[in-house]
């Protein structure tokens, strides 16, 4: 080759980048290289779909800092400790399931029931729950 | 060394976290009561907690969370009781609880040493 490009002077930039690249292409070398880098993506793809399929991959140690600040709603807790029994009662015997027997909307008046009773000591679901009694079962409150 | 100071450093952090839940309670209670929405003034403490209720995590000698009513009248077992529920119905509040190395929840009266646990 070297003989080759002495003999023609004037292209010799042209020719030996070609021969360069050519001799890139054509190396053992560079085939392992290449193989042995999309192995290397290929086992970073599966890892990561391993890890993604983990129960606790969700937990990132962001999250995990973050939920230090987790804030707890204290005047929440207050109101369910001043009125979350007298709500209850109320809505537990407006909403009640037995009021609505043969009628369209009994379906949602269980679903009601059973939210009220789920959530019996938390003032906040009730009072969203209130609303909900309020416009889907068209029930008349006091206050 | 480093792992020291860590350790010290998370320590002094969780003692922060456990005051600034007492010191929130306390002034969540203090607004309810000026606003009406609590008949009773609720006041927390932190107390030595009961051993039979200890866990892994629970701190020496700081286990207990005592909600203390200031009623002005006895109160009674059940209304006690009802508090108590009420804080153990908050999932996320005894989640935080536990983690912070509480293992005992007292309600106690304002007069005398009626409470439950």
């Amino acid at each position: 080759m070297e003989n080759i490009l002495l003999q023609i002077p004037s292209n010799t930039a042209v020719i030996s980048a070609l021969t360069k690249s050519q001799l890139i292409f054509t190396s053992f070398w560079f085939w392992a290289s290449l193989i042995e880098f999309i192995v290397i993506i290929l086992l970073i793809i599966k890892l990561k779909k391993r890890k993604s399929n983990l129960s606790f991959a969700e937990l990132t140690k962001d999250k995990i800092k973050s939920s230090k600040d987790l804030h707890i709603d204290m005047d929440n807790l207050m109101n369910s400790i001043g009125g979350s029994k007298d709500l209850y009662k109320e809505l537990s015997r407006l909403c009640h399931p037995d009021k609505f027997i043969n009628k369209p909307e009994q379906k949602i008046a269980e679903e009601i029931f059973q939210e009220i009773s789920r959530h019996k000591r938390n003032y906040e679901k009730l009072a969203l729950l209130r609303e909900r009694a309020k416009s889907e079962l068209n029930i008349n409150f006091k206050n | 060394m480093w792992y020291k100071i860590i350790v010290i450093a998370d320590w002094f952090g969780e003692m922060a976290e456990r005051n600034k839940l007492v010191r929130d309670f306390n002034k969540a209670a203090k607004n309810a009561f000026i606003a009406g929405i609590s008949p009773t003034l609720l006041e927390t403490k932190i107390t030595l907690g009961e051993s039979a209720f200890r866990h892994a995590f629970s701190k020496f000698l700081g286990g207990g969370f005592r909600i203390k009513a200031l009623s002005g009248r006895p109160m009674e077992k059940s209304e006690l009781i009802e508090v108590g529920k009420v804080v153990l119905d908050n999932e996320e509040l005894v989640r935080k609880l536990i983690s912070l190395g509480w293992d005992t929840l007292e309600v106690h009266d304002s007069q005398g040493f009626r409470g439950c646990k």
